[in-house]
């Protein structure tokens, strides 16, 4: 069989499964209501209680106390920050650190403000690679070997110490998640002081509006598993720099 | 049944709770572990404030999701096949094994990587995987370890808990087939090469779920390593088993879980990596699998479903903050729960997803019923009171331990001029009040039955349970004396409602 029967046989195969779990769902839903004792309901229910109290939707910090916060967080956690003033600093900021490091491999997200840092130009001992600009490439593996992931972040949670990054096509998961250094660069005004200002966003957006992956990292990846004595870098980044621009 | 495989290590919780007390080294390190993490909630709570309003509306939340769950769990599946998700219904273990099953024969996998899950192992997936040919590799390091050392976890958020790292040492090099220092960077370096290996290689990534949200049919994943990324970034096909109750409806009601899950769990703000997956990835995309399938997990959990007694049990998030505030938890370990889950929340969940009380009798006996499980509870489930339930019903149903009552007479003319026990004397009655209904005690021994056959029963070994009573006693005589007065009020509170014939809250509408 070649391989494209076989994935006209997979294709089959998942069509047979999805036929048999929509009959089954009928009755996996009607089981549960028979349960609750009543009818299914088809009509959104009340939520009284959606969401955070009332009085924490109102919480909210002034920039410099969101800054402020956001850092303490990330230093309590491992994590590093630096606090820049333009995007030239952040440039001068990252391409001394990849020098001081001997960075080899270097793997960014595709968007314009990080094209605009010249990273290939300001690097020229390194090998910097700029996520999906090659169908040909396995991009994966690129960002497995990376020694530095540069990424944008798309929200900050100061409260929690949280950077937010959403996957398109020019923002792969693998940037943030695979190379052992992460920058990670914060416009100042996409720092908020809640979680629920960002996934507000999301509710609002709907469905069809979110991308595959949403994730929040606060800091570097770590662990307590042996003795409860805390490893940093076990799977994911071991090194993390918050750089928080504007 | 699979499902009851765990319980054929040892004959009841006594013995292996045995088993535990004599691991000196497992009961110090589950007492350490257990301590650290409820300090670090404690103060996690402290620092952020207004902490029983949040508890309050996380419980509103589930009790409002669960009461809708046919609503809400229908909307989810709904927006996640719309998403490109293959989503699967299991009524049983068995059929959640077989769906698995059939999707890694058609995909010829040769590995899978999972992440860690509570569901896959309460349906003994790696097992059946291995059965066919195909290799499960555990990628949380403690699970790592354990999976190494082909042992199941004893505690929800640190599985490894009762290894020290000589021993972690010993199965690492064994694996790499060389000495490795029993130094922890040097060994969870060598995980994370050797697990970069097999993330690269798998064919499959699994995990489990913490939160789906039905109103975007995203799936939601909690931890600090970044596998559970991995395992759903790297492999072309992802495969999530969820039980059937993780749905909550919107991401505003997720700020809500994600104040309370990792305070709760391990006094973090916000765990390392929170990551909403919602489909596989889009057809541009360069990386996310590209089949995805989530396989809806029932194994026994329609029956707490409408069941006064037991139906908010489906409100519990995983936490594992009853576990480390349980005195009893403290000084035997997971392990000696002989389930999936351990801890209070296992002691009930257990017979209940199995319908089994006979079977697991024992187990509900493994508690003190001082609260602190409920104290400690995020979503306020009465963990205490399902304990006194599911004793009434194991009376019952006619599984009353003669051996058990005959300790219990013993036990009294010791303890009956002694002014230790009354503080706990009176939480026995106290608890029988609890189960009185229409002037008429069900249950006639008080809560105290369970200990009595550990104190009386001769022949234990030396260094064991009998030598920890005298701190264990005292961890609870001090725990009851410090029993809230809220909390208090609201078991009278309980009592009164029922005497007033009133609803006991469950029945949500």
């Amino acid at each position: 069989m070649d391989m494209g029967t076989a994935n006209q046989s997979h294709q089959e195969w998942l069509k047979e499964m999805e036929a048999a779990s929509r009959a089954k769902q009928t009755s996996f839903i009607d089981g549960i209501s028979a349960k609750l004792r009543r009818p299914m309901v088809t009509e959104p229910p009340r939520h009284p209680f959606r969401g955070a109290p009332d009085f924490w939707n109102a919480y909210e910090w002034g920039e410099q106390e969101r800054i402020d916060r956001f850092t303490a967080n990330f230093l309590s956690v491992g994590g590093h920050v630096e606090r820049l003033a333009t995007m030239e600093d952040a440039q001068r900021f990252i391409t001394d650190k990849a020098n001081e490091l001997s960075a080899k491999y270097i793997v960014r997200q595709n968007q314009p403000e990080l094209e605009a840092l010249n990273l290939e130009g300001a690097l020229p001992d390194a090998q910097v690679s700029v996520w999906n600009s090659d169908p040909e490439q396995f991009w994966k593996a690129r960002a497995a070997e990376a020694d530095i992931g540069v990424v944008i972040a798309d929200y900050a949670a100061a409260y929690t110490g949280s950077i937010t990054v959403l996957s398109s096509k020019d923002k792969g998961r693998s940037v943030s998640l695979l190379p052992t250094v992460l920058m990670a660069i914060i416009p100042v005004e996409r720092l908020k002081t809640r979680l629920g200002e960002i996934m507000v966003h999301f509710d609002e957006g709907g469905r069809a509006s979110l991308p595959a992956g949403i994730h929040f990292i606060s800091g570097p990846s770590r662990s307590a598993d042996i003795e409860n004595d805390l490893t940093i870098g076990v799977h994911g980044p071991g090194v993390v720099y918050a750089l928080i621009v504007g | 049944m699979s499902g009851a495989s765990g319980h054929s290590k040892g004959s009841s919780v006594k013995d292996r709770a045995d088993l535990a007390l004599n691991n000196e080294f497992l009961r110090k390190a589950v007492k350490y572990t257990t301590e650290k993490l409820k300090g670090g909630k404690l103060k996690a709570m402290e620092e952020h404030g207004n902490w029983e309003e949040w508890r309050e509306r996380g419980k509103q939340i589930r009790l409002h999701t669960i009461a809708h769950l046919d609503y809400y769990l229908n909307l989810f599946v709904d927006n996640a096949r719309a998403n490109g998700v293959h989503v699967h219904f299991a009524n049983t273990a068995e059929e959640a094994v077989h769906i698995s099953l059939s999707i890694a024969e058609r995909k010829n996998a040769k590995s899978v990587v999972k992440s860690k899950s509570m569901v896959t192992e309460e349906l003994h997936l790696n097992h059946a995987l291995e059965s066919i040919g195909v290799e499960p590799v555990e990628t949380d390091l403690g699970e790592y370890i354990i999976q190494l050392a082909g042992e199941t976890p004893s505690h929800i958020i640190i599985p490894a808990i009762h290894k020290n790292r000589y021993q972690i040492a010993d199965l690492l090099s064994a694996d790499a087939g060389e000495t490795l220092e029993p130094d922890t960077k040097v060994l969870a370096g060598y995980v994370r090469k050797k697990l970069r290996e097999k993330f690269l290689e798998a064919d499959i990534g699994m995990t489990g779920c913490n939160f789906a949200i039905a109103e975007t049919g995203s799936m939601v994943l909690f931890e600090n390593e970044g596998n559970a990324r991995m395992v759903t970034t790297v492999p072309e096909t992802q495969i999530t088993l969820m039980g059937m109750e993780r749905i909550i409806p919107s991401w505003a009601d997720l700020e809500v879980m994600a104040t309370l899950l990792p305070r709760s769990a391990t006094g973090q703000k916000l765990t390392v990596y929170m990551s909403g997956i919602t489909g596989p990835r889009r057809s541009e995309d360069a990386d996310g699998p590209e089949e995805m399938h989530i396989i809806i997990v029932d194994n026994g959990r329609s029956l707490q479903l409408g069941d006064p007694e037991f139906q908010e049990l489906l409100n519990c998030i995983r936490c594992g903050a009853c576990l480390n505030a349980c005195p009893v938890y403290r000084h035997i370990g997971g392990h000696a729960y002989g389930g999936t889950y351990s801890g209070p929340i296992g002691a009930v969940l257990t017979p209940s997803l199995q319908k089994n009380i006979a079977e697991w009798d024992d187990i509900a006996n493994a508690s003190s019923l001082c609260g602190a499980c409920y104290e400690a509870c995020p979503v306020k489930i009465p963990l205490h009171e399902m304990l006194v339930y599911l004793r009434r019903r194991k009376v019952e149903a006619g599984h009353g331990n003669k051996l058990e009552s005959a300790g219990m007479i013993g036990f009294s003319k010791i303890m009956s001029n002694s002014a230790r026990f009354k503080a706990i004397l009176k939480l026995g009655k106290m608890g029988q009040k609890l189960v009185a209904r229409n002037g008429e005690i069900r249950l006639k021994v008080g809560p105290l039955k369970g200990w009595n056959s550990h104190r009386v029963t001769p022949s234990l070994p030396k260094k064991s349970f009998r030598d920890q009573w005298g701190t264990m006693e005292a961890e609870i005589r001090n725990g009851l004396q410090e029993m809230a007065p809220d909390m208090k009020n609201r078991m009278e509170q309980i009592v009164k409602n029922r005497e007033k014939g009133g609803g006991n809250g469950h029945g949500h509408s």
